[in-house]
């Protein structure tokens, strides 16, 4: 049996190299778990929304401000009138759903939930199959007091599945009442980024007095999906948006009468498919993927499974030699080229499905972890084609690696080899050896470059003065709901009373978490229509004090100082009176206010109201902050306005010293006493800080494990290729030591050969890498000098050789001892 | 020039004690041209690798220019041979990744010479065997003849004292092994010591004296009459 033979031979040539044979299967195992490992995480981030039915026709709107002066303001959020508008003006739209996502306050029998809740449009089901449990689905939405539940959700409140016909009581603060439920849904897939929990049928009219929600056509509160009939094409709709715009959209109140309100306003549909990796914006409900780190990661999966697979190819070619008699021997023994072809080829592929076998056991153990890191849920199905794919991965790479070797050694003429014990070795297949090395270390270098000037980003916009003391802050969220809202002063107050309380205050919105709030502001020499858009906080007293933020001039806003908050209603109503208002040092510069001291005194015009209904109030600038970084790094500092808002706030936020854990205890302790019916939440400012980058610092943590695991694949394979062309050159050795070579000489030597192609590797990945990060730091505002790329190039270059010493020194040396006559009695 | 004193070498592995010299006694002038001969395996070799301090006796002792190097260290033995030593081996033993030049010059590499004058004396030598035309071939591109004169050049470059050659003519053809005979003949000629092992009584009989060897012993030491 012919085959038998060549596993025999196979087999036997594994274990009577051992060395050669380790390196090569562990660094294959590792290269093929990597590239298992990312492939899994690319796998799920390319698999969102691909899934529903209608996934080629369904659409998400998405508006971008671009005002004058202002970054643009790209939301993926739609206004909530434009549903309606659509629907009359598209005739090509078969189906169109609003889904606005909150958190209200869900009583059943007494006891108290927060959930996310889904209001959507009837027409929800007829986009989305979702896939009903129990219930009657197709009718759920058509009752404004109906709620369709997902499984999960179901279980949790009643324990069951059968959940139909139960009364679920849901405050929404707005407007409060008892949903029936009318259906029970499969819990929707993860991939994606519509997933909902429960379903209820939007009431506009419940919502008049929060007309924000669905009824501004300046506001964002919610997505707006829609389905083309078939045959439709999504271009005919978004090339005519700046049209839909104009025709439907009221005129904003600045910009002259030249302009149109599509100068200013952008609408664009994007396909399902493509929104977790493409949508940019705020207002997502679920955290998005970018497309950047999936083409990032496949070619880091890449570039490993190349490193291995060249570790595959040169530690075979280099062991050629010590081969050539049995290629040669087959030969006279009647093996054509082609079976010795198979022969190594089946070596080839025997050894990569060993490294395949071991690279699934790596990656078993490390699913756990890199599924923490990177927040996701991955794991290999066994019982689906990925057995497929896995084994078609481990012949490609087999086949990949063992196509040259099986080339060269079959390649052998049994006369030279047989004759004399010369190296069969030609000096092309030396070269291309080192050439091979050098492009494992350019690749090296340059992920290790890479994952420093990622790290260092990251530190850097972790380490960057905000501008305020993020420490020693507890926030107490939920706020904004009507019954805690009613007890603000109260539980301020009370707060403010614990011993280890420094200072408190409250505010719309809590630090990193975005503030898209915008007004338009002017001073007295501007007229109306040149009033420009400012962002808007809403703060309460002690907010600077509280923040530790040292005002530049004037002070903030005092109780004492009786600082006035200017109603809406009362300026519709025709009242009259000044406000108080602090602003930042770029609103400062915008406005052209002059210097902070002379800006203090100066009046401001701010709009309240709805757009057309040309309300101002006045304002006395008494304060001016520093720019701030209260929003994430990745944005500049918009010119700002910080609004007194003495009964409204989502978030109070409590300085402390001492113990955090007594002290949030405490605060705990007063919440569940004066709002039972609320579950206390609350965060630390720092902690909130440091969330904003759990994706940076998942994604950075497995591009630097990443980049290690190429790093020693490629060194197993320099460490293998070391320990050959030792053996090779032993008799040059000798000869040398003869000569009166030192064994430091020997050394030298060897690790010189060693040093060029990792120099010569350095030469090509500095630039390489240089253009790249700084290609990517320029999507940072803020963000590390161009120079630090060039001190990591420095770092990874000193680095890569003292790896590269220290993986041949041990090799070297052995050598280098080894007594001379040994060597050249070798003949 | 060395005088070996009841010097014995044995090597040992697991379970057998294989003696391949035993009790040797030579003395050896400065300016001879010793042979070596004896059939395979009777320890010429061995003799020669510890004459050439490339390995140490087991017992007994080796002078060399009157001091006793039979107990000194690798490094301290490569001092020495650096400087009075030259070897010519049976298979030339060349780097065939260095030009003829480059071959011959690495006897002085490992010597503080600076490059000028190392250039100036392989050049020098390279005329001498008359290989200068063949400067920049590699070892492959030369007949053995030629390979083994590049050989005999880099044994010699370095002015030592002493030639080493094991077997020079055991991979020749006879006009070949003549002319590199003839180059030892007359290098000896010139004043340099040299202990030559072969098989071939001819080529032995260009030395002056030779030691026949024999498991290990020294049987009969014979000098040529006719000069």
């Amino acid at each position: 049996m012919l085959l038998n033979n060549y596993l025999i031979s196979a087999w036997r040539n594994i274990f009577k190299h051992k060395l050669f044979s380790a390196i090569n299967i562990f660094g294959l195992a590792i290269g093929l778990a990597a590239c298992i490992l990312i492939a899994l995480f690319v796998r799920d981030e390319l698999s969102y929304d691909k899934f529903w039915s209608k996934a080629d026709q369904i659409y998400r709107t998405h508006i971008t401000f671009s005002v004058p002066g202002r970054d643009p303001m790209g939301m993926v959020m739609t206004p909530g009138p434009v549903i309606h508008a659509f629907k009359k003006d598209f005739p090509q739209i078969e189906y169109a759903s609003r889904i606005a996502r909150l958190k209200p306050t869900i009583i059943i029998n007494n006891q108290y939930f927060v959930d996310d809740i889904s209001l959507v449009d009837e027409d929800f089901i007829n986009i989305f199959d979702l896939e009903p449990v129990t219930g009657d689905l197709s009718t759920a939405l058509k009752s404004l007091s109906n709620i369709a539940l997902t499984e999960k959700l179901a279980k949790k409140y009643f324990g069951t599945d059968n959940a139909i016909g139960k009364v679920i009581t849901i405050d929404f603060d707005s407007y409060k009442r008892d949903y029936k439920v009318a259906a029970v849904i499969k819990d929707m897939a993860k991939n994606s980024q519509v997933n909902a929990d429960a379903l209820v049928a939007i009431d506009e009219p419940a919502w008049k007095d929060q007309d924000w929600m669905f009824d501004a056509w300046f506001s964002t509160n919610s997505h707006l999906f829609f389905s083309l009939n078939k045959g439709s094409d999504i271009k005919s709709i978004n090339s005519s948006m700046p049209e839909f715009i104009d025709r439907n959209f009221p005129k904003l109140p600045f910009g002259g009468s030249g302009t149109k309100t599509s100068d200013f306003v952008y609408m664009n549909a994007m396909n399902i498919k493509d929104l977790h990796l493409k949508a940019k914006g705020d207002g997502e409900y679920h955290e998005i993927g970018d497309m950047n780190t999936v083409i990032i990661f496949s070619t880091v999966a890449i570039l490993i499974l190349i490193i291995a697979a060249i570790n595959f190819m040169n530690l075979s070619t280099a062991r050629a030699s010590s081969r050539a008699k049995e290629v040669s021997l087959r030969k006279v023994l009647g093996a054509s080229r082609k079976d010795l072809i198979i022969q190594f080829l089946g070596e080839s592929i025997l050894i990569t499905a060993l490294g395949m076998i071991m690279a699934i056991v790596l990656v078993e153990f490390a699913l756990p972890l890199y599924n923490e890191i990177l927040g996701k849920n991955l794991s290999i199905d066994y019982a689906s084609t990925d057995l497929v794919y896995v084994t078609c991965l481990a012949i490609f790479v087999g086949l990949l690696g063992g196509s040259y070797p099986a080339f060269i050694l079959s390649h052998f003429r049994p006369s030279e080899t047989l004759k004399a014990n010369k190296s069969a070795e030609s000096n092309a297949s030396i070269k291309l050896r080192s050439i091979l090395v050098i492009v494992q270390f350019a690749v090296s270098i340059t992920l290790f470059v890479s994952t420093a000037v990622v790290y260092g980003q990251m530190l850097y916009a972790k380490n960057m003065d905000l501008g305020y003391d993020k420490e020693n802050i507890l926030a107490v969220k939920e706020v904004y709901r009507d019954i805690v809202l009613k007890k603000l002063p109260l539980l301020v107050d009370e707060i403010r009373r614990m011993p280890n309380a420094i200072s408190v205050t409250w505010s719309n919105f809590m630090p990193e978490s975005g503030n898209n709030n915008n007004t338009l502001v002017r001073t007295g020499d501007q007229a109306m229509e040149d009033a420009i858009l400012i962002g808007n906080r809403e703060i309460g007293y002690d907010y600077f004090k509280t923040y530790k933020v040292p005002l530049i001039a004037g002070r903030e806003y005092r109780i004492e100082r009786g600082d006035k908050e200017i109603l809406t209603d009362d300026l519709r109503k025709g009242l009259k009176y000044t406000g108080s208002i602090i602003v930042n040092e770029s609103a400062l510069r915008r406005l052209g206010l002059g210097s902070a001291e002379n800006a203090i005194g100066k009046m401001v015009f701010i709009s309240k109201g709805n757009p057309g209904e040309n309300l101002e109030a006045t304002y006395e600038v008494i304060g001016v902050v520093p720019d701030i970084h209260f929003d994430s790094l990745k944005t500049t500092i918009r010119p700002e306005i910080y609004d007194l808002s003495p009964s409204y706030g989502s978030v109070i936020s409590a300085r402390f010293s001492g113990s955090s854990v007594a002290f949030t205890e405490q605060v705990r302790k007063l919440w569940e006493q004066e709002i039972p019916s609320i579950p206390f939440n609350y965060d630390f400012i720092s902690a909130a800080v440091a969330k904003q980058y759990n994706a940076e610092q998942g994604q950075a943590t497995m591009f630097a494990a990443f980049s290690c695991l190429a790093i020693l694949v490629a060194c197993l394979g320099l460490y293998g290729l070391a320990s050959y062309t030792a053996e090779r050159r032993t008799k040059e050795i000798g000869i040398r030591k003869v000569m009166g070579a030192s064994v430091f000489d020997v050394v030298k030597l060897l690790i010189w050969q060693f040093s060029k192609p990792v120099l010569i590797a350095n030469l090509i990945a500095w630039p390489v890498s240089f253009f790249t990060m700084t290609l990517w730091l320029e999507s940072f505002v803020y963000r590390i000098e161009g120079f630090f790329i060039l001190g990591f190039c420095l770092l990874a270059a000193i680095t890569a050789l003292i790896i590269a010493w220290s993986t041949v020194a041990g090799n070297s040396m052995r050598v280098a001892r080894a007594n001379p006559i040994k060597a050249l009695r070798y003949e | 020039m060395l005088k070996l004193q009841d010097l014995t070498k044995a090597y040992r592995t697991d379970e057998v004690e294989t003696v391949a010299l035993n009790n040797v006694n030579i003395e050896i002038e400065t300016g001879e041209f010793v042979a070596i001969m004896g059939p395979s395996g009777c320890g010429k070799s061995t003799l020669l690798n510890i004459i050439g301090m490339l390995d140490t006796p087991s017992s007994g002792h080796y002078f060399f220019k009157d001091e006793d190097v039979a107990g000194y260290s690798e490094s301290q033995l490569g001092v020495i041979r650096k400087q009075h030593i030259g070897f010519i081996f049976q298979s030339f033993n060349l780097i065939d990744e260095l030009t003829v030049a480059e071959n011959i010059e690495l006897a002085l590499l490992y010597h503080d010479i600076p490059a000028a004058e190392r250039r100036e004396r392989v050049a020098a030598v390279m005329d001498k065997v008359g290989i200068a035309h063949r400067a920049k071939h590699m070892p492959s591109q030369l007949s053995g003849g030629q390979q083994q004169r590049v050989a005999v050049a880099r044994a010699v470059v370095g002015n030592q004292s002493m030639i080493l050659a094991d077997e020079p003519t055991g991979n020749l053809d006879t006009a070949h092994g003549q002319e590199v005979m003839e180059m030892l003949q007359k290098l000896n000629e010139e004043g340099t010591t040299i202990v030559m092992v072969t098989h071939s009584p001819s080529h032995a009989d260009y030395a002056r004296r030779t030691i026949n060897l024999l498991d290990g012993h020294v049987v009969t030491e014979s000098m040529r009459s006719k000069i």
